[in-house]
């Protein structure tokens, strides 16, 4: 194997062998560097893989031909050979993307270039501290050099307050170095290992203890920490974004691993300043990204905090062990390739600010680009952060560190607010200049190609970390699933149109389905059906746009493949991570409509902030446990099973929008396309119930201090649909009104699954499959009807019935459905309802309930009174039935209802049957077509035929009674001795229901968005504040260095 | 004694420079008071190593092989100090380079006018 | 006057960690582990005189190699931060520049004493491995007498391309010594390419007589390149 001394030397010589080159031969000289470049990448390459198929060991590369500690070595083992991997093609991909800045500045620049890689390489490599300061002084010098490679009019300042604070922390490192040589007699690191558990007397400890403190500080200076980082921040946003990414990239990878060489030395007093510094840093970097609209700025305080976290992971390797590089190394190199592909993006753009990025939008390349680099940087599935981010916790949770395991959650949501945030900007707003993206592209192809190699590393480490966490850790690996790869084909076959997409989708639910019916349980069997069958349904309307639809299938099936990865998990890994699948295909659907940046957003952070409850309570369930197959929940040891269970709770139940949790479903179910609300309200609101599910069967009841959680839960539940349901009452949109009343509806839901008895689950399954189906034919008609229109607003709408009479059918038979009157099926869940009351202890949460009841039916009739009857208005006279892809789905469902109303055991019996093992009495008994439960019985059939008759009697006789009836016109009406001429003043449509509004109007003040708006107000204040700190001024950047090695001094105690 | 008094010279001159280099604000007076605080800390260095009673680590007529390891301080802080004092050379010849284009694009050199990136 | 006051309550706090540091201090009464090595084994192995030497350039080499980097990187910068004035052409439509002669002592004396500050240098160089001294010393003493060129004739034009010239073909050969040492002898940087010779003759200690003079030769052209390209910034 070639020695990797050969990386310092051929890059040195390349540099000194530029200087020999003449000014005019520069176009020879940069091909020189390129060179240089691809064979140290390529050296580190071989390394690496020659030490991970096991066909070398780790070598210590002696100079001198002497042994050390007398002569300075360099050790390559695998961190080694992967950090200076990452670090070499960074740098590679770096020179290539500077090209014209490098031709500009000639064979000087370039050198200073290469030495820079070199020199962070040999920081990686070397195993002797003084070496160590020597080539981190190579770095500092080369960053103020390359930083005038910048066109930035603030590089020259930028450049000058780091070398100021460079300055100062040397002499610290300077001074901690000699007085750590005098006290062990060793400049090696590993010697000095050794040699600080002999030092004797407790004087030599002690002058041994404040040199490494001197030491550590210095370098722990190098990774920007909170709030001694302003010195650094600055060259982020000014110098070249090439340089940048190095910086942020290269160079944060480099100083971690010195600083983890020097906690070798130091040992594990130690770790807690790690930690804590880390940590604060992680947290406070966020919050100061919160507020950023310079797009390098963020980026700059984005990667402070990364830097951060992974500090604090380092220090927390006693209890992490052997996965420390596991999860350090996914963060980093997560953090790594993100960041370089975020800063050369940068470079592709002209306007510096947030917002200006809107230039991407039409171009999925880029957007794929940049999604790819967020979920990255967020730690989403199926990307190396996530399986890091996973161990992460597991670990801080078994080991009771729930502080620290809060505040890296905490961090991480805020740096998802912001990403989020600036992808919803890149998708919905405008763009702002006139420039040609596309010219951008074809006019720098050495700027677009480290962008596509960056992306492609991206998803590569994600099946690389899936495999370690397979063989390692016994996880599995996310992107052999099935279901996943499927989706993900789908943005390979994004070219095509989409109905052959559509086509595909739903042969794939359906051959799916086929393919695994066998696997479930009756209960899996329901939410299985609702998910795979069901979403081929609703894709059928999808056959109503034309064209290509770039983005859709992709989202959707994404979507899809997490709710199916989601029933068939065991383990609390799989769960989880189908979870956040599920969670961002659909933000990516929600984020499709019109009007849906802000929703979409406020959706993703409520779906993440749960995902992350969610995963915690997970975490300490397990304990510590390498796996935690679902079904042990029930085993959960005591003091910690209640606070499980309300962790886990409150996850699922962001999914389903309880009460206080709600605030994002309105917006997102109403902006959404009109074949994407039946989706996201029919189905995906069905996880989070699923979730719920599977937490009841396994744990059941708890208690905390007392007080009963499902008890608690019957509150919650009697209350969001009883609000849920009222403030869809007051909705002058459609949409929103349907979506508020999948808030109520699932308000009945966890109603029933918290009555904790056999009913009320057999009601809460009823529900689900009920809601699934009315939900989605009405969002459906009523996105038809909007289509045909051209209007949400009811009060524009009315007197359809005659033009649009298939719509109204649907949407009569659905609120029939809803509403529980008979002869439909939403009768017979009633019935199970009731029978479930009478079958619990609870009085006064139920009381709440009955008064949800009426109040949905006054929303029920005001969307068909106000769609489809009333007057007719002059600009819809020639509307006409809404597409035929749309309606077809429509009448499927309608012809489900009735046949689910007058065979409910179709789907029941075999529910019944399984409840019996979690519930065993109540049950129902199903004897031909009758259902007897403990206090009454329900025949559907006959219902069915009584209803029919009387429907029947009575419309022949109102036929006979108006045989001779004549037809009038619309205006042919006098009243008050008034001739109305205009519909919309005889359309008794707008405010509906004012008085109502005037009655019980204070139970709808919007408390909770008040609330949360609060939050995220007083974060953004948090933000603020912090960047006051950093004023602008070298100097003052120098005081905050020595004071936060004052204050860290007296922090830990010497 | 010869040893803690250099030291604590060395130490002096750190504290001094550092002094100089968050009070001034000309530019050029910092990156002479670095220049100080950097012989401070190359003082202290060479100090360190100091032993009484013993020389030079030459080997020639007056120290012959033999006696080496008992005759003569220790080299090692004597080779540090080399690089350092280099380092410490080029870094302040970067600064000045520095100092120059700053004064050639703004025309002042006081540190305070120098905040145009912030937050 | 807050900031003197904090200012000086930090560097109080500093100065704190540094009493301690110094409360601390005892000096060594015998060589420690890797000096004693050194001690020992520099004449031998090596066939140095200087330990201080045989430690920079062979058993550290690596550091020095870095910090003739550092000083190559700084000269770079420099040159590249610092455009090159064209000060001896006349810009179109003014007089040729003069300036007032700086004197008949320092022109003469830098006549007289040029030639042997050159001298010294290289003699400070060359016997690095028998004498106090080395490269950087030599290099250091060769760039003074530039300096001293530089003053006596603010005007005087250096060819930038031979400096850079020398200071490249001194780092190429820097660096394939060492490489040589890799593959003929014990490592990278190793010495004993050449044979050791007898203690205290100039030609001895091995290869490390050629690679400070290499060092020498580089640092003084860097220096002179840096102070060449400060010195042209000179607007007169």
């Amino acid at each position: 194997m070639t020695s990797p001394l050969y990386i310092i030397a051929v890059a040195l010589a390349a540099a000194f062998l530029l200087g020999l080159l003449r000014e005019q031969w520069r176009s020879l000289a940069y091909p020189v560097t390129l060179a240089a470049l691809a064979f140290m990448s390529w050296l580190s390459a071989s390394w690496l893989w020659a030490l991970a198929s096991g066909s070398a060991s780790p070598v210590d590369i002696y100079t001198a031909g002497t042994a050390p500690p007398f002569a300075i070595n360099l050790r390559m083992a695998l961190p080694e050979a992967v950090l200076t991997l990452l670090i070499n093609l960074t740098g590679l991909f770096s020179a290539l993307y500077l090209k014209s800045a490098l031709l500009a500045r000639g064979r000087r620049g370039m050198a200073v270039l290469l030495v820079a890689i070199m020199a962070l390489s040999g920081i990686v490599l070397t195993r002797d501290i003084f070496n160590l300061f020597v080539f981190l002084e190579l770095v500092v010098i080369a960053t103020g050099g390359l930083v005038l490679l910048s066109d930035h009019a603030h590089a020259l300042s930028a450049g000058f307050k780091y070398l100021v604070v460079s300055q100062v922390i040397s002499i610290l490192l300077l001074i901690g170095i000699i007085f750590a040589y005098h006290a062990t007699g060793t400049l090696n690191i590993d010697g000095m290992a050794e040699a600080v558990p002999g030092l004797q007397n407790a004087g030599a400890s002690q002058a041994f203890e404040l040199a490494f403190f001197l030491m550590f500080i210095a370098l722990v200076a190098e990774l920007k920490p909170f709030p001694a980082n302003g010195w650094a921040l600055d060259i982020y946003e000014a110098a070249h974004p090439a340089f940048s990414a190095i910086f942020s990239a290269g160079a944060g990878t480099a100083a971690l691993y010195a600083v983890d060489k020097l906690l070798l030395i130091g040992g594990p007093a130690w770790l807690d300043m790690a930690t804590g510094v880390g940590i604060v840093t992680f947290v406070a970097g966020n919050l100061l990204a919160l507020p950023q609209s310079n797009d390098r700025r963020l980026l700059g305080y984005s990667s402070v905090a990364q830097i951060g976290l992974i500090l604090a992971v380092l220090g927390q390797r006693d209890i992490l062990g052997e996965d420390t590089y596991f999860i350090a190394g996914g963060l980093l190199l997560s953090h790594a390739v993100a960041k370089a592909g975020l800063f050369w993006l940068s470079g592709l753009l002209a306007g510096r600010q947030l917002v200006d990025w809107a230039d991407l939008r039409e171009r999925p390349m880029p957007v794929f680009a940049f999604v790819t680099f967020a979920a990255m940087l967020s730690g989403l599935p199926p990307f190396p952060g996530f399986y890091a981010k996973w161990e992460l916790v597991h670990h801080l949770a078994g080991s009771g560190r729930l502080v620290l395991l809060a505040l890296v959650l905490f961090g991480a949501l805020i740096e998802a607010g912001y990403l989020f945030r600036w992808f919803g900007y890149i998708l919905k707003r405008e763009p702002p200049g006139e420039a040609d993206f596309c010219r951008v592209i074809f006019d720098k192809p050495h700027r677009v190609l480290p962008v596509m190699v960056a992306v492609a590393a991206g998803w590569a480490l994600a099946f690389v970390w899936g495999e370690l966490a397979s063989s390692l850790l016994g996880r599995s690996n996310l992107l052999l699933a099935l279901p996943l790869l499927f989706a993900l084909s789908f943005l390979l076959l994004d070219w095509l149109p989409a109905w052959v997409k559509n086509s595909l989708a739903i042969a794939g639910l359906v051959a799916f389905f086929a393919a695994t019916w066998t696997d479930y349980d009756a209960l899996r069997m329901i939410f299985a059906i609702i998910f795979t069958l069901g979403g081929a349904l609703t894709l059928l309307a999808s056959y109503h746009v034309h064209g290509r639809r770039v983005g859709f299938y992709p989202a959707a099936m994404l979507m899809f493949a997490g709710m199916v990865m989601l029933i068939r998990a065991d383990t609390s890994f799989d769960f989880f991570a189908a979870w956040e699948l599920l969670t961002v295909g659909s933000y990516f659907l929600i984020l499709r409509g019109k009007h849906s940046e802000p929703h979409a957003l406020s959706y993703i952070l409520f779906s993440l902030g749960g995902a992350f409850l969610i995963m915690a309570g997970f975490a300490i369930a397990a304990q510590g446990a390498p796996q935690f197959a679902l079904a042990s929940l029930a085993h959960v040891a005591a003091p910690f099973a209640p606070w499980v269970f309300l962790l886990l709770a409150i996850g699922f139940m962001t999914k389903t929008a309880a009460i206080g949790l709600h605030i994002w479903l309105p917006g997102a179910h109403a902006e959404a396309e009109t074949d994407v609300s039946p989706m996201v309200s029919g189905i995906l609101l069905k996880a989070g119930l699923y979730g719920l599910m599977v937490l009841l069967l396994a744990m059941g009841k708890q208690q905390l201090y007392g007080i009963e959680l499902t008890h608690v839960l019957l509150w919650v539940a009697a209350l969001t649909a009883l609000l849920g349901n009222l403030m869809a009452v007051f909705q002058e949109d459609a949409k929103r009104l349907l979506a508020y009343s999948s808030i109520g509806q699932m308000g009945y839901a966890l109603f029933g699954l918290a009555l904790m008895n056999h009913l009320g689950w057999l009601m809460a399954l009823v529900f689900v499959i009920n809601h699934y189906i009315y939900k989605a034919m009405l969002f459906l008609a009523v996105g038809g009807v909007a289509k045909r229109t051209g209007t949400r607003e009811m009060y524009r709408m009315g007197g359809l019935i005659r033009l649009m009479p298939l719509s109204f059918i649907a949407v009569l038979v659905g609120i029939i459905a809803v509403s529980g009157v008979p002869p439909l099926s939403g009768f017979g869940g009633r019935w199970v309802f009731y029978n479930a009351i009478l079958a619990s202890d609870y009085r006064l949460p139920m009381v709440v309930l009955f008064l949800a009841g009426p109040i949905a039916f006054l929303y029920l009739f005001r969307l068909i009174y106000t769609i489809f009857l009333g007057q007719l208005k002059d600009e819809l006279r020639r509307v006409k039935e809404a597409p035929f892809w749309i309606v077809l789905p429509q009448m499927i469902y309608v012809a489900l209802l009735i046949a689910f109303a007058v065979v409910p055991g179709l789907a029941l019996h075999r529910v019944d049957t399984y409840l019996n093992q979690f519930f065993p009495e109540g049950g129902l008994s199903w004897a031909g077509g009758e259902i007897t439960s403990n206090y009454g019985y329900w025949n559907p059939v006959a219902i069915m035929i009584i209803v029919g008759v009387i429907f029947c009697t009575v419309f022949a006789w109102l036929l006979f009674v108006n045989r001779r009836a004549q037809p009038v016109k619309q205006f042919n009406i006098v009243f008050s001795a008034e001739r109305p001429f205009r519909p919309e003043t005889t359309h008794f449509a707008w405010n509906f229901f004012a008085p109502y509004r005037k009655a019980l109007g204070f139970l709808t003040q919007p408390l909770v968005t008040i609330f949360w708006t609060t939050v995220t107000d007083l974060l953004h204040t948090a933000g603020d504040l912090g960047r006051r700190l950093y004023n602008g001024n070298g100097q003052t950047y120098a005081f905050h260095f020595l004071a936060f090695v004052v204050i860290v001094f007296f922090l830990v105690g010497l | 004694m010869i040893a803690q008094l250099s030291i604590a010279t060395g130490f002096l001159l750190i504290l001094i420079g550092l002094y100089g280099a968050l009070i001034q604000r000309n530019i050029l007076r910092m990156i002479v008071a670095f220049t100080v605080a950097d012989t401070g800390v190359n003082i202290v260095i060479v100090a360190v190593g100091f032993m009484a009673g013993r020389t030079a680590p030459i080997l020639d007529a007056a120290v012959p092989v033999a006696d080496a390891a008992a005759r003569i301080i220790d080299p090692l802080p004597q080779a540090l100090v080399l690089t350092a004092i280099v380092i410490g050379l080029g870094t302040t010849a970067l600064m000045l380079a520095y100092a120059f284009k700053l004064y050639e694009k703004r025309r002042t050199l006081d540190i305070d006018k120098f905040t145009d990136l912030r937050g | 006057m807050v900031k003197r006051f904090l200012a000086l309550l930090l560097l109080a706090g500093l100065g704190g960690i540094f009493a301690s540091l110094l409360a601390g201090y005892i000096p060594d009464a015998e060589l420690n582990l890797t000096a004693r090595y050194y001690a020992d084994h520099a004449a031998g192995d090596l066939g140095a005189a200087n330990i201080v030497t045989a430690i920079i350039v062979t058993y550290r080499g690596l550091d020095t190699l870095g910090e003739v980097t550092v000083l190559f990187l700084a000269a770079s910068i420099v040159g590249l931060v610092l455009t090159h004035r064209q000060k001896h052409d006349p810009r179109p439509g003014q007089p040729a520049r003069t300036r007032a002669p700086v004197g008949e002592l320092l022109t003469t004396g830098t006549r007289f004493l040029v030639p042997l500050i050159l001298l010294l240098g290289v003699y400070v160089f060359m016997n690095g491995h028998l004498t106090p001294g080395g490269g950087f010393q030599g290099g250091a003493i060769i760039a003074s007498g530039i300096l001293l060129l530089l003053l006596a004739d603010p005007l005087k034009h250096f060819s930038h391309g031979l400096i850079s010239a020398v200071e490249s073909l001194a780092g190429l050969f820097y660096i394939l010594l060492g490489l040589v040492g890799l593959v003929l002898a014990g490592g990278f940087l190793d010495n004993r390419i050449l044979p050791a010779g007898e203690l205290g003759a100039l030609i001895s200690a091995g290869a490390i007589p050629l690679i400070y003079s290499l060092i020498g030769l580089k640092v003084g052209a860097e220096f002179s390149s840096m102070l060449a390209s400060l010195s042209e910034t000179e607007e007169l």
